[in-house]
């Protein structure tokens, strides 16, 4: 391990599992591989020499360290086929880099000279290109194109200049449909030259990617196009995503690139954010505009930045609600109002085990019934008043005041001040007024949709 | 030649005449005969209904019998005795006895008295008159008689084992149309949970009307289906009550519910043609043939001379001609017709050797053959029982544990549970087919087989 790796912290007992990746002959001439076996939000990379920045916190990720060779970067990417744990419970047969998919941050300074041999330990060739870059064109990792492809067992080099600060990413441009349908994606920041130029308190990461895994089975669906099952941050679906904790009135940016196959308005709760960047660069201060949902469409970045003034856990999602949930038959129809009485024992003489579900609504009411190998309930989690009904792109951002610097560990449930939390009417009141035709057609009583339900008949399940 | 003189003829007749004597009814109509043969090849008696007694003793079998559900091998045994149209095979049994004793007997001497008055002239005739072509003829006749009296035993016997071996059919047909009616309902369950559930569906508003038209089509069929599977389960239970000779009270006997399981393991004999050569009636009817017509060609080489039939048209004895004496006269044929029948007798025996060889032949391959196809039955049923079936099991369980995820909904869940009977509606045809294939075996090889050692006592006997 490098002096830089030995200094390096982590959160949640996350550990690198060491070096070694290349024969001690190529040691000489390649930098040091490491690699990261924990899904844990990896604490900020200081960096160890060069020109300073303030790091970013990759969310359930890490930074790649790097060594310095004759005033240029080198890092080493090794792509191969890793197993990441998407949630406690369900792990994912993925490619990635150097232990992880998505791979390593790349964090480097506007200005560096960078070198980034890419050993390719896949089955099948592939290349990197390193997106929204300004670089010499044969450096742009479009195989075939500028470069011909990486074969399994060979490193390549790419060598360029980081040109312009901003927020970037790296993912193969070799049979990327199936490639990054794998996982193939990494994260890059070009910090800027002076780092008090867009300096903020804490500076989140993430790229957003969907997978299509059979409940049952591990390795992803690379053809599917649009119906994925799992929406995630950085390969994580909540509420195995860690929170976003910040200090009260720090100063917060966040960005996400978008590489899944749809657009995912992204939306915060009790702040007003502004878009501060794209992969373009930053934007202007004067074209900037107040927001609390940004759309990240395909293939794009966005840096949004705010002050955490307001105390609380706060979620921060896609507002596309399947994109909350996690694997869910997409076919399976609305049961809402449909009254099960009788039929219910019927199927239940020729299905032992059948529980009625769905019928006053999509909360299962905290059941916790069997599911097949290797999935993830579609709506998880438990907060501090019950069932959260959360899954997929979903996590929360922690405002706390009197948090200390660089501390990002789990805060716990907000303890709200007295009577800031919305509460239960108990006076006299009057029958609640119905819509008319409401009940038109459906048996009595049916029709009470409730949500988080009292579980009537569901305990033990 | 041998050609017999009168003298030798009559000394010969003497001698037969004692021994012909002793043929006489044996008292069961000669079922005691072919008993042990059917018992040997059904496991069950077969007996002629005689008297009120035997009647009240059938009828006291069949109300012990029928108190319980009707096994197999009970079926077997009421069909032996209260199948009618066997009863009255049985006493065909008793008619060939009859025509045996009647052979075996002589006629009675006729005494002859006339009394002429002629011409003033009175004359007294005293005939004794003795038939002596049935007296030359009685060996003969007894012998064939006694042939034709083995051959209706072995068809009797035979006829006894067939209707065992329908009956055991009938039985498994009729058991595994109520297990598929049983099938069907449940089918029809399932699809009726689906319809009713539709139906509520689009109370709800949540369902268009081709969707509910869908489901309660479904049901729809499957309702025709059951109906369909009830009228065959009564096609296949009245087939099996017209072998069992069943009518009124008695008619609403009880089948068990499932066929038989499976053996632990198949039959293994080793020797399957050897078998069906010896314990084949048919087999043995037509080595019995053989041996007819051997002692007919031999009967007819040693009497070739002697036109049996003529003698038997020579029914008159002239006593008036000579009071005091009696002569014999033969025809002895100075052309070559004893010769001819000889050749006859030559060729029916030839036959009857090649039809034997050709049966034995047929029933050896019929051996192997229903060997194999009980074997395959046997392996067919089995990997239904260890391999289909709890693949369907464990599919259901997957799909359960999908419906719980909710990632497939009820009606998938329904639509599988239909699935999953059809697999063990499956099973019980493979079982059904092997126990007709082991029907089929025993027919093949001549009769009832040793129990096989039932899965549950498997493991104290090894
Ligand atoms: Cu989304």
């Amino acid at each position: 391990m490098t002096d830089s790796m030995k200094r390096r912290s982590f959160l949640q007992g996350a550990a690198l599992l060491g070096a070694g990746m290349v024969s001690k002959a190529g040691a000489a001439t390649l930098p040091e591989a490491p690699v990261q076996g924990s899904a844990a939000t990896a604490a900020p990379l200081v960096p160890p020499n060069g020109r300073p920045y303030n790091p970013v916190v990759t969310l359930n990720g890490w930074s790649l360290p790097w060594r310095m060779k004759d005033g240029v970067k080198e890092f080493h990417l090794v792509a191969e086929p890793v197993v990441r744990e998407l949630a406690p419970g369900m792990h994912a047969n993925l490619w990635g880099y150097n232990g992880q998919s998505p791979g390593p941050t790349i964090e480097v300074v506007e200005g560096d000279r960078v070198r980034i041999f890419v050993t390719n330990k896949l089955p099948e060739h592939t290349s990197v290109h390193w997106h929204g870059q300004i670089l010499p064109n044969g450096m742009d990792g479009v195989s075939g194109v500028t470069q011909p492809s990486i074969q399994p067992g060979k490193t390549f080099v790419y060598e360029f200049v980081a040109k312009h600060a901003g927020t970037f990413m790296y993912h193969p441009h070799a049979d990327e449909m199936a490639q990054m349908a794998m996982g193939m994606m990494g994260f890059w920041v070009t910090h800027p030259k002076d780092p008090r130029q867009h300096a903020v308190d804490r500076d989140f990461v993430f790229l957003l990617s969907a997978y299509d895994i059979e409940p049952g089975s591990y390795t992803p669906k690379v053809n599917t196009m649009l119906d994925f099952n799992l929406w995630t941050f950085n390969s994580r679906v909540f509420p195995a995503i860690d929170p976003m904790v910040v200090r009260q009135g720090e100063r917060v940016r966040i960005r996400a690139g978008n590489l899944t196959m749809t657009n995912h308005p992204l939306h915060v709760h009790g702040h007003t954010f502004e878009v501060t960047g794209t992969d373009g660069g930053w934007v202007r201060p004067s074209a900037r505009w107040p927001e609390v949902t940004t759309d990240v469409a395909v293939g794009q970045m966005r840096a949004i930045e705010f002050v955490a003034d307001n105390p609380g856990d706060w979620a921060f999602h896609c507002h596309k609600s399947h994109h909350t949930m996690n694997a869910m038959g997409h076919d399976v129809p609305t049961l809402i109002g449909v009254d099960h009485r009788g039929v219910a024992e019927k199927i239940n003489k020729l299905v032992p085990g059948y529980m009625v579900m769905g019928e006053k609504g999509g909360a299962m009411g905290g059941m916790r019934m069997p599911l097949p190998e290797n999935t993830l309930p579609m709506m998880t989690g438990t907060g501090q008043f019950g069932e959260i009904e959360m899954g997929g792109m979903f996590t929360l951002l922690k405002v706390r005041e009197g948090l200390a610097r660089g501390d990002y560990r789990d805060p716990g449930h907000y303890r709200h001040p007295k009577g800031t939390v919305a509460y239960e009417w108990t006076g006299e009141a009057p029958p609640a007024p119905s819509a008319p035709g409401g009940k038109a057609g459906r048996a009595d009583g049916a029709l009470d949709v409730r949500r988080g339900g009292a579980s009537t008949g569901h305990e033990g399940h | 030649m041998n050609i017999k003189s009168p003298l030798r003829l009559t000394a010969a007749t003497a001698v037969l005449l004692a021994l012909t004597g002793c043929a006489s009814f044996s008292g069961d109509a000669g079922m005691g005969a072919i008993d042990p043969l059917v018992q040997a090849r059904t496991g069950a008696p077969a007996r002629t209904l005689k008297t009120e007694a035997d009647r009240r003793a059938l009828d006291e079998l069949l109300q012990a019998r029928l108190a319980q559900p009707l096994s197999a091998d009970g079926a077997v045994e009421i069909a032996l005795l209260n199948n009618r149209t066997l009863q009255a095979s049985y006493w065909e049994l008793g008619i060939a006895e009859a025509d045996l004793v009647q052979a075996g007997r002589l006629q009675n001497p006729a005494f002859g008295y006339q009394h002429m008055r002629g011409g003033g002239d009175v004359s007294i005739e005293r005939t004794l008159t003795f038939n002596l072509v049935s007296l030359i003829t009685a060996p003969l006749a007894s012998r064939i008689e006694g042939r034709q009296f083995e051959q209706t035993r072995q068809q009797v016997a035979a006829e006894a084992v067939q209707v065992a071996a329908d009956t055991r059919r009938a039985w498994v047909e009729a058991v595994a149309a109520t297990q598929a009616v049983e099938y069907a309902r449940q089918v029809a369950g399932a699809a009726e949970a689906s319809a009713e559930l539709g139906q509520r569906m689009r109370q709800a508003g949540n369902w268009s009307a081709y969707d509910q038209a869908r489901e309660q089509a479904f049901y729809a069929e499957a309702m025709a289906d059951v109906a369909r599977a009830t009228q065959a389960a009564t096609a296949a239970r009245e087939h099996l009550t017209r072998l069992l000779g069943l009518w009124g009270t008695q008619a609403q006997y009880r089948l068990p519910e499932r066929l038989p399981e499976l053996p632990a393991a198949p039959r293994d004999i080793a020797d399957v043609e050897q078998r069906a050569v010896r314990e084949r009636l048919d087999v043995q009817a037509a080595n019995l043939a053989t041996q007819r017509t051997a002692s007919a060609l031999g009967l007819s080489r040693a009497t070739r001379f002697v036109n049996v039939l003529e003698l038997g048209a020579v029914r008159e004895s002239d006593g008036g001609a000579k009071a005091r004496g009696y002569e014999v006269t033969l025809e002895i044929p100075l052309f070559d017709w004893g010769g001819a029948r000889t050749a006859r007798a030559e060729a029916v025996y030839m036959q009857a050797v090649n039809r034997l060889a050709a049966t034995a032949t047929d029933a050896r391959s019929a051996a192997r053959e229903s060997y194999q196809a009980y074997r395959s039955a046997y392996d067919v049923a089995r990997h239904y029982r260890d391999v289909v079936i709890p693949l369907r099991k464990k599919l259901s369980d997957e799909t359960l544990l999908r419906y719980n995820g909710m990632l497939l909904s009820t009606f998938e869940l329904l639509a599988d549970a239909r699935e999953q009977r059809s697999a063990v509606n499956a099973y019980v045809g493979a079982l059904k087919d092997f126990w007709l294939a082991e029907s089929s075996l025993e027919t093949a090889l001549g009769g009832r087989l040793p129990a096989v050692v039932p899965p549950s006592q498997q493991g104290a006997t090894q």
